[in-house]
């Protein structure tokens, strides 16, 4: 039977999360379970695991396609101590040019619970980097998994799939990027705790803000949470003259009355000599009054402001997705041209020169006495020489012929170009090294 | 009119387009070309100048449409500075059709001599010339920045950003911070411009000063870019008002500097011939 590729997994779409933690791998796992699967599924010729929070997928490559998706689940259930009844309802089972287009689709990140998040192809290489190391990849997945690798490079370089932001504090964090240059010499007051303002302090530390005032109606929870985030606690009666330097200020507080209004702030401004103020109001009910923002120089945004612009992002993501999905297909098409035998030409033409240089090479060693024949001899000599190489490379291409779009093909085309071809030009070797390279150079 | 004209008008449509087509797309693939571009341009429009320099025997600003061609390219130089220096290529999008229309309107109405009466030939003209269109070109560069700003500070206040594109908007502050040094080193250039002329009249005519019209309106917009420098540092006028007051003064000063070369025809404006 032919040869060809094989997925067999389950995803957010298929599995609820408590069903796919049960089927997780660690990536310390991986190795050895991959040397596992070689035993237990004798059906499966190649194969590699990709194990996510939103996914965990076999890819394989296998003759029968039936037998081989048998081996694979009760491999899963096997590995992981389950019965094959928790997920046999979740389970995928994606063949040929379906199962590579997944693989692409996924390494783009089009397959992803948020389209065009970025750690999805760092995942995929690192699977690939196993299936490697335990020595479960062959021909077929080197280059089905490079071509992934391609199409996402292309999907990230070409559309904007990645752009924007798609979390709140995210979002802040962008805006904030917008309004300001550097964030060296900038200071950040937050009032009030609340995991998105939390979040919104931290990222802002990273980006290097010079120093994060953190005050709360409990001192206390100031205290610690300036602790965890290496800011200054300010007393709550105090913040006030604190916002003449604050150049970023997060509002978290539970409040029946705007606590900032806008003569507050034009006093302040006017100090500050309108330096830019962002005020990030993630209170409920609202913490600063809304006719802030008509203040030149000062932007608000709310919850609600800030939840528009990721919903932008879905938008656009979802119109770039579009354009993904083309340069998917583009990729797709190719990696399947190759996998469909169309490549065998080359192979079989650099099959062919190589012998014959070798069919050369020997006749000019015997030039000598050669030379000494007459010139009927040696045409028959030619004659025969040709003769015996002609016989035997139509044997071995007729074989290649045969199986001429078929996976099997491939791996003979393979064997026989190792074995009497010149080293095929290009050739996709395991490099998983220079993968790891590839992967910090993208990120 | 000389061979490398259509090259540079060539090239500098070339880079308008690149440039509005890598904004639009905002996946930046062609900005290297579009930069690429208005750089062959401007090398072009170099050896236009120089041509006709060498034809007329002296700097090629002997009237309104040979200044304007100067002023276009000095203006693509500093323009080409700033896109690669700060990395600001959304500045490429007005700076290319700008010295574009520059250029065509310079060549659609040239006329009159290129060589100025040997009364003003002297190491002066260089000087003054130089110093008047590079303060110039900052002039206009400062006035593009701050129509970025009002449009990014537009989308930001109306909370409708523009967040993605592999190069993202200039922040705010950034741009503010280019507007503030542009205006400072054109004030500069301004003010050596004036204080050049001023010694050169003195050395010509014997005196320094004859308020003539290039003579006052240079007079007053030093007093307009003087009093915007001013405000920024006295009273914080920054942001979106200092971007307003840039495109202000800009405007009073292309006024000024079309108007005086069209309707007063003296030492400065109009043909010398």
């Amino acid at each position: 039977m032919a040869q060809s590729l094989l997925i067999v997994g389950i995803n957010h779409r298929t599995a609820a999360v408590e069903v796919r933690e049960r089927l997780a791998f660690r990536d310390d796992e991986l190795v050895a379970a991959l040397s596992r699967l070689k035993l237990v599924a004798p059906s499966v010729s190649e194969a590699a695991l990709i194990s996510t929070c939103n996914r965990v997928e076999i890819i394989a490559v296998a003759g029968d396609a039936e037998a081989a998706a048998r081996e694979l689940i009760g491999f899963l259930a096997a590995e992981r101590n389950v019965t094959p009844d928790l997920f046999a309802d979740a389970v995928y089972r994606l063949e040929g040019r379906e199962a590579a287009r997944h693989l692409f689709r996924v390494g783009t990140s089009l397959d992803s619970m948020v389209i065009g998040e970025p750690q999805i192809l760092g995942q995929l290489k690192d699977a690939y980097v196993r299936a490697a190391e335990a020595a479960t990849v062959g021909i077929v997945l080197h280059r089905a998994f490079h071509r992934a690798f391609s199409a996402a490079k292309k999907v990230r370089e070409r559309t904007l799939i990645g752009h924007g932001t798609v979390s709140v504090s995210s979002a802040a964090i962008n805006l904030a990027k917008q309004i300001f240059d550097s964030f060296e010499k900038k200071t950040v007051l937050l009032m009030g705790a609340g995991e998105m303002a939390e979040t919104t302090a931290r990222q802002l530390v990273r980006l290097g803000v010079e120093s994060l005032l953190i005050t709360n109606r409990t001192f206390e929870r100031a205290v610690t949470l300036a602790r965890a985030l290496s800011g200054t606690a300010v007393p709550f009666d105090n913040y006030r003259p604190y916002l003449k330097i604050a150049d970023v200020v997060i509002g978290s507080l539970t409040t029946n009355r705007p606590l900032l209004t806008r003569e507050d702030i034009e006093g302040v401004l006017h100090e500050r000599k309108y330096r830019p103020m962002f005020l990030i109001d993630l209170g409920v009910p609202r913490n600063f009054h809304e006719g802030l923002n008509e203040l030149d120089n000062v932007y608000l945004y709310n919850v609600d402001d800030l939840a528009a612009v990721t919903d932008d992002t879905r938008e656009e993501r979802e119109r770039e997705a579009q354009k993904a999905e083309t340069i998917v297909e583009g990729e797709l098409e190719s990696f399947w041209r190759w996998l469909s035998g169309l490549e065998l030409v080359p192979a079989i033409k650099d099959i062919r020169a190589n012998i014959e240089r070798l069919r050369e090479a020997e006749l000019q060693r015997h030039r000598a006495w050669l030379a000494a024949l007459p010139r009927e001899q040696r045409t028959h000599i030619e004659a025969l020489s040709r003769g015996i190489i002609n016989k035997i490379l139509h044997q071995i291409l007729s074989e290649l012929r045969r199986n001429n779009g078929v996976v099997e093909g491939i791996y003979a085309a393979d064997v026989a170009r190792r074995l009497l071809g010149s080293e095929m030009p290009g050739e996709i070797k395991p490099a998983p090294a220079r993968i790891a390279d590839d992967d910090d150079a993208e990120d | 009119m000389t061979i490398w004209l259509l090259p540079a008008l060539i090239c500098y449509a070339v880079a308008s387009v690149l440039f509005a087509v890598d904004f639009s797309t905002r996946v930046q693939r062609l900005t290297g070309y579009a930069v690429s571009a208005l750089a062959a341009g401007a090398v072009c429009h170099a050896l236009d100048l120089i041509a006709r320099g060498v034809q007329a025997g002296n700097i090629p600003v002997a009237n309104f449409t040979q200044a304007l061609s100067f002023l276009a390219w000095v203006t693509a130089l500093a323009g080409l500075i700033l896109i690669v220096r700060l990395r600001l290529a959304v500045i490429g999008a007005l700076v290319a059709p700008s010295v574009l229309i520059a250029l065509g309107a310079s060549e659609a109405m040239a006329g009159g001599s290129g060589t100025l009466p040997s009364a003003l030939r002297s190491i002066w003209l260089p000087v003054h010339v130089t110093l008047a269109f590079a303060g110039e070109a900052l002039f206009v560069l400062a006035a593009t920045v701050s129509l970025v700003y009002l449009f990014q500070e537009s989308r930001l206040k109306a909370h409708r950003p523009m967040l993605s594109g592999h190069g993202t908007m200039p922040s705010l502050e950034k741009l503010d911070r280019i507007n503030y040094r542009l205006l400072g080193w054109g004030f500069l250039l301004l003010t050596l411009a004036i204080l050049s002329g001023a010694l050169w009249a003195q050395h010509t005519w014997g005196r320094f000063w004859s308020w003539e019209p290039r003579e006052s309106w240079s007079l007053i917009t030093w007093v307009l870019y003087a009093a915007l420098l001013e405000s920024r540092l006295t009273v914080g006028w920054r942001g979106r008002r200092a971007a307003t007051l840039t495109i202000v003064v800009f405007a009073v000063l292309v006024g000024s500097f079309v108007g005086v070369s069209l309707l007063y025809p003296g030492k400065h404006g109009g043909s010398f011939g």
